[in-house]
């Protein structure tokens, strides 16, 4: 293991920050084209709710001014990247006194928790699935079926969920519909608790297994064939290398580096998947937040949950480009390319 | 504290404080109003279900500390048999107090749930999934497929009637509103037509899944409003549910228009269109306007539906008028009276065009001799009490410049389909035992909860 | 990084390669039966499509055309309505015929995913080049935007335009979705420009005088054919996806039938709790076939490129 160049993780935070400040300005720029004027939407909002107001006119030029929309652009949109750094979004329009932090920070816990289940279950099923595939004993039919079964990986997670949806919870009834716990359930650290979380987050965490556990597969696979005696492996084993040293330096190296490459591209697509499966199944994260945002056109919350969830996937991806050179020697030797 | 604090802007504070001189506690259970003009609406309008925002009456050790404007009111007290234990986003839960001053007074027994919670529970899928499941006791209206798919899981199930249309009509009917400041809905005749055009049976059968019955008049179709709808169908005025086509036909040919080779009218090459502003909060309404965009359409108009988000309708299109037609209810008022629904399409409250009308009156800025007339005779129908016979003869006399004019056109009756589970509690009001209305959200909960029994 | 991500699509490839191990590597290429079948399902999809617009009645997607949810032909509904052969397939909650909605919705949905990825890989194909031939400030630039917009997800950035903007076009919604569709190919292009630039018969192009246009175009373009190929169907599907997963959130077309919307009001109107499986099941099984055809072509076009693929086991 030798160290990573000083160079390349330069210029990986710089794409990292990059990445943060152009997604951060496109959704601070897009509705400013729009015709719509949040203060209006505010004002409406009180209307529907009290179905009369008077002094409308000063009404709006209250809200202008606490929107900060009387400010010159530049004065905004400053405010704005200020706000951004100090996750300091704004106020709700929709859930009125509440700042959109307080909304992200109650559904974050559960997209991520989401996440780390199902990255958990595809991990264990993807290996296994892709030793099962290679070794000998293996019945004919799982040769067969755990092929066929890749082929979900070309479908989104929202079709999957569907499927399974229909199959385990409408049909067979053994999983619930929606939600992410038991509303009969108090949260805490109890047991109970923690079982009504599991049960409630099998279904969309396996729709998302059953979309990406190919990977896994793939990169197991590879490594189980590396192992059944290539060339070089044997070479290596004949110029004395020890075990050890060849699986890694070799084997697994061959086998997981194109998976590792195709997981830090597809995990943009990934996160986005996830948000729509939270939303058919209305899971508690930020796929439900941001969808009742988009029924109330809710734009500070849209706002943010995009940019939390865009922050998440770019730190993602920064970090598979910092664990990448550990295992592929060629980025410790060259200059660093894209 | 309404009295007292000009910042309160509400509709409700200005009406009191255009109606209330003083208000002063004779004794510790008895409080006198002075008003300053009589008012024979006065406790109807405003301590009664007035549709929306009727008056309160706010603890005043609490509230006399506060700045009403900004005080959330968190932990809110009540005198009721309840008390708040927990309260998160998604859930609040009330448990019994068994020391209720009003069981130990002889007032009223204890309500017989220990504890009532209430869950924001999702899409209608999960609501229904609950109650099949047993695992909640009322939810919140589904539509018909929805019930008839949990009756088929759960027979405890049931709603306000036995079979269809199970559901209960709400009080606020559903129209379309037109804008008469714009060509051609300015023309009386060929807002005549379109509503002739309308098939109210079908928006029924098809929207509804027949859970409604279409509008005979601008009011909803209760008891206490039918003196003054089958005045009016007397009068000639009433509604053909499956509408007349053929007349409407005459009546834009008449200003004009000729069809062309697709089927649309036009008039000096122009097409003849309509874009209907629907709110695209609830699928009952964009599903609704689909159907009318279709039998438009059928009938020579290249109609459009236009779904905006809930604020920016009531907040943009339908105070500003910015719209040729719209979706809504806004002759919502009258459940037992005619004149509250009447009130608001009179030239009182109509706005400049392109500025913003303070309420949701007359948005269509209906402005002819007809409305001058009109509101002259709903102004004469205020003055007089409840129950008075001459108001039925001044609803037929008004509603002929309504069925003449057009300002808006009445569709359907709306419906609310609750899902009530027997399995743990009966007692659920229906049309039979209609104690009172099943909308649970209405603020009358207590009373459907104090009537509720142990399923044996 | 580039190379690697052909590696990647080589061993993805590398999954079903037992297949390909009957074909005798001096076949024609194009004919690797990953082709063909995923060629095949996508040609079905499109031909069913084509042929339904021309003798099925579309007007049966307008609302209120039959009985409310009626189901399939041979299947009875909740209500114990058995289907008829007015409506084949059944009808929405709004009495819309659902085969008039896939015949018109799935081209649609398509041509959302061809338009995005045309335009993407035009744009690529430009940027491209120009990175790997001119080299310098602008490579810099071209290769560090690609790099960050291949990390933002589409989806997100289009959830705030369309949230503002309401209603869009087909069209519009395509041209919106091809602004996250041009960093794959450029990436590509580039990093194959980059290594055939060195390569002998390039060279001997530049020693003859060939102009620069000529290189690009006549002598490097053919060869990149295989793989624009690839890159152009990846994109089809990330644009496809993006698409639905906008409709399902209810931000796409509002009047023009596609798959997702077909699937959005599905969903919004209960249809799984009431048992109308053809409702949402119908879309979602096509969209799931047009994602597997897709992928075979990916994969078989990957054989075309990598004859190593060819010839291993």
């Amino acid at each position: 293991m030798g160290k990573i160049p000083a160079d390349y993780i330069i210029n990986r935070l710089i794409t990292f920050l990059l990445t943060i400040w152009i997604a951060a300005t496109l959704i601070w720029l897009i509705p400013r084209f729009s015709p719509v004027d949040p203060a209006e939407i505010g004002l409406g909002r009180m209307a529907a709710g009290g179905a009369f107001v008077e002094n409308s006119e000063q009404i709006l030029a209250q809200l202008r001014e606490r929107l900060g929309l009387n400010d010159p652009w530049y004065l905004q949109y400053w405010k704005y990247i200020v706000g951004l750094v100090t996750f300091d979004f704004g106020l709700s329009y929709a859930n009125v006194p509440s700042p959109v932090w307080t909304l992200i920070a109650q559904a974050l816990p559960w997209t991520i928790g989401l996440m780390l289940l199902s990255v958990i279950i595809t991990f264990l099923i993807g290996n296994a699935a892709g030793a099962f595939m290679v070794w000998e004993k293996t019945p004919r039919v799982w040769k067969v079926i755990i092929p066929t079964l890749m082929m979900f990986t070309a479908i989104p997670p929202i079709l999957s969920g569907l499927l399974l949806m229909w199959v385990f919870s409408v049909k067979a009834q053994m999983f619930p519909l929606t939600g992410a716990y038991g509303l009969q359930v108090v949260p805490g650290l109890t047991w109970e608790f923690v079982g009504s979380v599991i049960y409630h987050g099998i279904l969309p965490a396996l729709s998302i297994v059953v979309v990406t556990f190919g990977f896994w597969t793939l990169g197991m696979r590879g490594l189980m064939i590396t192992v059944q005696g290539e060339d070089y492996v044997n070479l290596a084993k004949a110029k004395g290398l020890r075990p050890r040293y060849v699986l890694y330096q070799y084997m697994v190296r061959n086998a997981i580096l194109p998976q590792i490459t195709a997981f830090a591209l597809k995990i943009g697509l990934l996160v986005s998947g996830q948000i729509l499966v939270e939303r058919i199944f209305s899971y508690n994260g930020m796929g439900k937040l941001l969808y009742d945002a988009i029924l109330d056109q809710d734009f500070a919350v849209i706002q943010g949950v995009s940019f939390i969830i865009i922050l998440m996937t770019a730190m993602s991806v920064f970090i598979v480009d910092l664990i990448y050179p550990l295992i592929d020697p060629r980025i410790r030797h060259s200059e660093a390319t894209a | 504290m309404v009295l007292g604090n000009e910042d309160l802007s509400a509709r409700e504070a200005a009406t009191i404080r255009a109606q209330v001189e003083s208000v002063e506690a004779t004794s510790p259970t008895q409080v006198v109003f002075n008003l300053k003009n009589s008012n024979p609406r006065f406790i109807l309008e405003n301590f009664s279900v007035r549709i929306f925002g009727s008056f309160l009456i706010m603890p005043e050790h609490i509230w006399s500390e506060q700045e009403p404007a900004t005080f959330a009111f968190a932990e809110p007290i009540g005198t009721g048999p309840y008390t708040l234990s927990s309260a998160a986003t998604n859930r609040a839960i009330w448990d019994r107090n068994d020391d209720w001053w009003g069981a130990k007074t002889g007032f009223m027994d204890l309500p017989e749930p220990q504890r009532v919670i209430f869950l924001e529970s999702g899409g209608e899928e999960n609501r229904a999934q609950l109650v099949a499941s047993n695992q909640m006791d009322v939810a919140h209206s589904v539509s018909l497929g929805t019930f008839e798919a949990i009756q088929a899981q759960n027979p405890n199930v049931i709603a306000w009637t036995d079979s269809l249309p199970y559901a209960w009509p709400d009080p606020c009917s559903r129209q379309m509103e037109f804008n008469t400041t714009v060509a051609p809905w300015d023309s009386a005749n060929m807002r005549r037509a379109v509503s002739l055009m309308i098939d109210r049976q079908q928006i029924v059968n098809v929207a509804y899944e027949g859970t409604t019955s279409p509008s005979r008049s601008m009011f909803v179709q209760y008891g206490g409003m039918m003196p003054f709808i089958e005045a009016i169908e007397g009068a000639g005025l009433g509604i053909n549910p499956r509408g007349q086509a053929d007349e409407a036909a005459a009546l834009i040919e008449a200003e004009g228009w000729t069809k062309g080779s697709d089927g649309i009218y036009e008039k000096d090459g122009v097409k003849l269109t309509a874009n209907i502003h629907v709110n695209s909060a609830s699928t009952e309404y964009t599903r609704t306007i689909d159907v009318v965009v279709e039998q438009l359409r059928r009938n020579g108009i290249d109609a459009k539906s236009v779904p905006v988000e809930n604020s920016v309708f009531w907040g943009e299109v339908l105070p500003l008028g910015g719209y040729d037609i719209s979706y809504s209810w806004l002759s919502c008022g009258s459940v037992n009276e005619p004149w509250a629904s009447m009130s608001r399409y009179t030239n009182a409250s109509i706005a400049p065009i392109g500025e913003r009308a303070p309420g949701f009156n007359n948005t269509g800025r209906w402005d002819t001799e007809g409305t001058a007339a009109y509101s002259g005779i709903v102004d004469t129908m205020g003055t007089l009490s409840i129950g008075d016979p001459e108001v039925v003869n001044l609803v037929t006399e008004a509603y002929q410049f309504i069925a003449n004019e057009v300002p808006f056109t009445p569709l359907v009756q709306a419906a609310k389909l609750l899902p009530y589970n027997t399995t743990y509690w009966t007692g659920w009001p229906t049309q039979t035992n209609n104690y009172n209305h099943p909308a649970f959200w209405w603020g009358h909960t207590h009373q459907i909860i104090h009537n509720l029994q142990k399923a044996q | 990084m580039s190379d690697a991500t052909l590696e990647t699509n080589a061993q993805n490839a590398d999954a079903n390669i037992k297949a390909a191990g009957r074909f005798n590597r001096f076949d024609n290429p194009w004919l690797n039966p990953k082709l063909l079948w995923g060629a095949g399902i996508l040609l079905a999809i499109i031909f069913v499509g084509f042929i339904g617009q021309l003798t099925w009645n579309t007007d049966l997607v307008f609302t209120g055309s039959g009985i409310l949810k009626l189901p399939p032909v041979g299947f009875e509904n909740l209500r114990g309505q058995a289907g008829v052969w007015d409506h084949p397939l059944g009808t929405d909650g709004a009495g819309r015929d659902m085969l008039a909605l896939l015949v018109i919705g799935t081209p649609n949905t398509l041509m959302i995913g061809a338009i995005a990825s045309i335009i993407g890989m035009s744009l690529g194909i430009f940027l491209g080049f120009s990175a790997g031939f001119i080299g310098g400030r602008v490579d810099d630039f071209i290769r560090i935007i690609s790099d960050v917009m291949i990390t933002i997800p589409p989806l997100l950035i289009l959830v705030v335009f369309q949230s503002v903007y309401g209603d869009v076009t087909l069209l519009l919604m395509s041209v919106l979705i091809a602004g996250f569709m041009w960093q794959s190919p450029t990436r590509l292009i580039r990093a194959q420009v980059l290594s055939m630039r060195e390569s002998g018969y390039v060279k001997m192009a530049q020693l003859s005088g060939a102009s620069t246009f000529h290189i690009m175009f006549k002598e490097m373009l053919p060869n990149l054919v295989p793989y624009l190929f690839g890159s152009f169907i990846a994109n089809v599907t990330t644009a496809i996806v993006t698409a639905v997963g906008l409709e399902v959130l209810g931000l796409g077309p509002q009047r023009i039938p596609t798959l997702g919307r077909v699937i959005y009001e599905a969903i919004n109107s209960g249809a799984l709790i009431q048992n109308l499986w053809w409702w949402w099941g119908l879309p979602t099984m096509l969209l799931i076939a047009m994602f597997i055809g897709l992928l075979l072509v990916n994969l078989g076009l990957d054989e075309v490129s990598n004859p190593r693929l060819r010839k291993v086991q």
